[in-house]
């Protein structure tokens, strides 16, 4: 001070709350003593000033903790969105390492099995030393990291030039490693890994920084805990998926090794009952029925546990076509008439203007109704009524099935849907498999509908169940391309005839329709104006030749190709009529893709 | 007019013989076989008019016997009819695909399989 020229000097302590955070000073260059009012100002000013200095050191402090809970946040985000445990614990061990400022860490896992650590994630680390770390085994007995798990707190080694070295250590020292501090990662009293953070120099590692890397152990404690979670979950649901694949193979083997014997005691059964080989009496034609109808009931349950099944296990593939429904409400009817009229039951079918077709799973569609049907005419007493209803509620079809039967009390309404529980309707005398009503339900849940029950005991009971209409949605941006495909209308009354026809078209890049009849593949016709019509001669209702004439007479429909696939073989009248091309069945797929382009219904690059 | 000969593959004896005697009872000739395998054999030797096989065979099954068939000495215009479990939507597609020409769908109809089969060979004679 001699040098820079003071000659009298003042200073005082900067005091904040009893703690000396500075000292104030002032000089002069001449020799003159400071009096008491500047004595209190500088006292005042060293007030201020230690003020300023906390807040400033306080600004520093409070931007670290931003930087911390930055971080933690970060690593809190990655342990909650992510269950990669690696990626997870990779970005743990990294922020942990910036945020203290150190050089280098790692996390290790503990495996109870051995007894050891393996290192999951490293930061700051050569990949020739990460190398060294996999390759080694650390044993919870014998280490820091051990000691530190087995502690429950964390330890350090602030030189390792001066410690004893286990294994681990050896090889951090080695690679230049000075200090190593072991914070453990406890879930309750289990190990589940050490986090371990290192630097190139010596020195004791600061509370405060042990205390942070405390919480990102407890993260990392949180990533492997999920992760382990996460990996027992997906090994359940593949033991899970496997199985429910076992059940439904079972089902189906077994279903199949059943259906075998019915077959034989249905059959031998119909050809007594039918005295093919000659008469039989009263009694024994009685008791035939009886084993008829005992096999029959057995086959129906068998078909319902394996479409159960198939429903539960996802495994239910429908089959969409256009039909027309009043045709499928007059076909279930058929299997319920004879029943009906035995118990002078009237049934009614009621089709609302506007249904006409619906675009559904046609075979499945008319196992719904009929189990509804002959539920409504089983639980009907003699003399009473059963109505069916058809009718549109928006783009859903609706049907509804109303009967005078006994109805169902209130706490039973939703418990009748459960399988097995149809004796609640009382009628216990009644034949009937108790699944029926369950996987109508899951059936009319996989057309995107719903199924419901209205009921009030005494007077009776109305079933209904919607169906969302898939033609009735693409209906909208219009035919003739049909969903951007040009549509081929197959229309054939065998089932196994449209399977073989669709099957050749699968793949080719058309839309097919079915049509079973006559009057429907008019309907459908009519609606979306296909590409072109493969059209069957001998049908029910209407047969092909009065189709044809009737497609031909009508000006929107007169210029849609028909190709005419059938057994029967009268080329020139089908020409005459004003077919495009006539095929004979058999029909072989190149047959039918070459009379499918020949009409321009198949562009000719597509096979 | 001899009777027509169907050839009836069928592992299972009881479904056999049931098919067997109905058939009979209908004024056909029954040739039968158990297995694929002996179907091959049997229709090689002597083929038939109609062929009525199971899909599920022991040994190789319906479609490959079907196949083999076609390639043997088994003619395009004798007709192979695949016997199908009703449930079995993606039996009888694969059966399509496979080239059979129709189906029969379990259980058989007792009543109704002469004339099933009658129509298929029909359809085929023209």
């Amino acid at each position: 001070m001699d040098a820079a020229g003071f000659r009298t000097l003042l200073s005082t302590p900067m005091i904040l709350q009893d703690e000396v955070v500075g000292v104030l000073s002032m000089w002069r260059t001449d020799v003159k003593p400071f009096d008491d009012r500047e004595r209190e100002l500088l006292e005042e000013f060293a007030a201020q000033g230690a003020i300023a200095l906390r807040l400033e050191s306080r600004g520093a402090e409070l931007g670290s903790k931003v930087a911390q809970l930055e971080a933690l946040r970060e690593v809190g985000e990655a342990v909650g969105s992510s269950l990669d445990r690696d990626e997870v614990l990779d970005r743990i061990v990294s922020n942990a390492v910036r945020l203290t400022g150190t050089d280098g860490g790692s996390i290790m896992e503990y495996d109870e099995s051995d007894d050891s650590f393996y290192v999951r994630a490293t930061f700051g680390s050569s990949p020739d030393l990460v190398e060294q770390l996999r390759a080694i085994t650390i044993r919870r007995d014998s280490t820091l990291v051990g000691r530190a798990a087995l502690a429950h707190r964390p330890l350090e080694v602030p030189d390792l030039a001066q410690a004893e070295l286990d294994p681990h250590l050896e090889i951090l020292f080695r690679d230049g490693w000075r200090s190593v501090l072991a914070v453990p990662m406890l879930r309750g009293d289990k190990i589940v890994g050490v986090l371990v953070i290192r630097r190139r120099s010596t020195g004791a590692f600061p509370p405060d920084m042990t205390e942070l890397l405390q919480t990102f152990a407890s993260q990392s404690t949180l990533a492997i805990v999920n992760a382990r979670l996460f990996g027992e979950l997906q090994t359940k649901t593949k033991e899970l998926e496997i199985a429910s694949q076992h059940k439904s193979d079972f089902l189906a083997s077994m279903s199949h090794e059943l259906r075998t014997p019915l077959n034989a005691v249905i059959g031998f059964s119909e050809v007594l009952l039918d005295r093919m080989f000659g008469e039989i009496n009263e009694r024994q034609d009685e008791y035939l029925r009886d084993i008829l109808n005992s096999g029959r009931h057995l086959l129906e349950l068998l078909n319902e546990i394996l479409d159960l099944s198939k429903v539960e296990a996802g495994q239910m593939v429908l089959e969409p076509s256009t039909f027309g429904v009043g045709s499928a409400l007059d076909y279930t009817l058929t299997m319920v008439r004879e029943r009906a009229t035995r118990h002078a039951i009237a049934v009614t079918v009621e089709v609302a203007d506007g249904v006409d077709t619906v675009m559904a799973d046609e075979l499945r569609f008319k196992q719904v109704v009929l189990n509804l049907l002959s539920n409504a005419v089983k639980f009907t007493p003699d003399g009473g009524s059963v109505s069916v209803r058809a009718y549109r509620e928006e783009t859903d079809l609706v049907v509804t099935v109303t009967d005078s039967g006994i109805g169902v009390p209130p706490e039973d309404q939703e418990r009748i849907f459960e399988s097995f529980q149809q004796g609640r309707r009382g009628a216990p005398k009644e034949e009937g498999t108790g699944l029926g009503l369950t996987l109508s339900r899951r059936i009319v849940g996989l057309f995107g509908g719903r199924m419901w029950l209205e009921s009030t005991p005494g007077v009776g009971s109305t079933f209904g169940f919607s169906v969302a209409d898939a033609l009735e949605r693409t209906d909208e941006v219009a035919s003739p391309e049909h969903g951007g495909l040009p549509v081929v209308v197959l229309v054939d009354d065998d089932r196994a005839s449209l399977d073989l026809l669709s099957a050749y078209l699968d793949g080719s890049p058309t839309q097919v329709m079915r049509a079973r009849d006559g009057v429907e593949a008019l309907e459908i016709v009519r609606k979306v104006l296909p590409a072109a019509v493969v059209l069957e001669i001998e049908l029910p209702q209407l047969d092909g030749w009065e189709v044809l004439a009737a497609l031909k007479a009508d000006p929107t429909t007169a210029a849609i190709p028909v190709v005419i696939a059938s057994a029967v073989d009268d080329r020139p009248r089908g020409l005459a009529l004003g077919a495009d091309e006539v095929l004979r069945k058999p029909i072989r797929r190149d047959e039918l893709v070459d009379a499918l382009r020949h009409v321009g219904a198949l562009t000719s690059e597509s096979s | 007019m001899t009777p027509r000969r169907i050839l009836v593959v069928e592992d299972n004896p009881l479904n056999l013989k049931l098919v067997r005697d109905v058939l009979q009872f209908a004024g056909y000739d029954v040739i039968e076989a158990q297995s694929g395998e002996e179907g091959l054999r049997v229709a090689q030797q002597d083929p038939p008019d109609l062929v009525l096989m199971d899909l599920q065979l022991p040994g190789i099954d319906g479609t490959e016997t079907l196949r083999r068939m076609r390639e043997g000495s088994l003619g395009r215009d004798v007709p192979v009819v695949a016997v199908t479990a009703f449930a079995m939507a993606e039996d009888r597609e694969r059966a399509a695909l496979a080239g059979f020409d129709g189906f029969v769908e379990k259980p058989i109809s007792v009543r109704e399989l002469p004339g099933q089969v009658e129509a298929f060979m029909n359809r085929r004679a023209g």
